[in-house]
């Protein structure tokens, strides 16, 4: 008998590609949950769950700030658009990917996170999130966004060995 | 110790990157309970090009000190950085250097 080779959600090919080893229900709870982040994009960017994605860019200074937004966020709105439709291409495609699109990828792995951590109020303490109460009535977005932890680092791992 | 022959990796960005005295803008990544130090350390290579030392080095310092430096010229160019690091989620700000 052979024993099945573990492997991790992210392989780097010999030829500097990438290929996602995800699961068929994995891809598609991924891609409903691209879905959801792109209809709260649509809505009011100054929505709260958002504040992570727009942040203040000059500290203590409005009037800048002001006008850094009205210049910046439609450009970041955008970006975190085309973001999301390239890993929509990428979730639904088995080739290899390129780093470009593995890194938009990333990208979207990680507005998830903010999203998510920003509803869940996650705080410094928080960090050891292995043991979940299942009990507890945010267990379902616990989970969610440990498994979003889980998949970022292995990407993120991926990437920088390419870099190595 | 590492013999004199080998190779210095570098540890500062490029050279559009270099401090200007004149331009005194600098931009900040402030610590946030979400972002993880493994995508931080990453992001802070691919933007400015530093090595994995450095950048690990801006990343421990922004969790333990709270915040870092880790760029700094003209106000655009603080600018345009502030808007690459909050494109990858990071949570940056700039400010005249004082």
């Amino acid at each position: 008998m052979r024993r099945r080779k573990q492997s991790g959600p992210v392989d780097v090919t010999p030829d500097g590609m990438f290929v996602l080893n995800l699961a068929d229900d994995e891809r598609q709870s991924f891609n409903h949950f691209l879905d959801e982040l792109e209809s709260l994009l649509n809505e009011e960017t100054d929505d709260g769950r958002l504040r992570r994605l727009f942040p203040t860019a000059y500290h203590n200074d409005a009037l800048h700030d002001a006008e850094y937004q009205r210049l910046m966020r439609s450009e970041l709105l955008q970006s975190r658009r085309t973001a999301i439709d390239i890993s929509r291409r990428v979730l639904d495609s088995h080739d290899a990917l390129s780093e470009g699109d593995l890194m938009q990828f990333m990208q979207t792995i990680n507005s998830l996170r903010l999203v998510l951590g920003t509803m869940l109020d996650v705080s410094e303490n928080d960090e050891a999130q292995e043991i979940i109460n299942d009990d507890d009535p945010n267990a379902p977005q616990i989970h969610l966004y440990a498994y979003l932890g889980w998949l970022l680092e292995c990407v993120v791992d991926a990437l920088q060995s390419s870099l190595d | 110790m590492r013999p004199a022959e080998q190779p210095v990796i570098a540890d500062e960005p490029n050279t559009s990157d270099v401090v200007d005295l004149d331009t005194p803008w600098i931009v900040l990544v402030w610590n946030d309970p979400i972002n993880l130090m493994s995508y931080v350390t990453f992001v802070l290579q691919k933007l400015f090009g530093y090595s994995n030392e450095k950048a690990t080095e801006l990343m421990l310092d922004v969790h333990e000190k709270g915040r870092a430096v880790v760029a700094n010229g003209s106000r655009e160019r603080a600018e345009l950085d502030v808007y690459r690091l909050h494109d990858h989620g990071l949570w940056a700000t700039m400010q005249q250097d004082s």
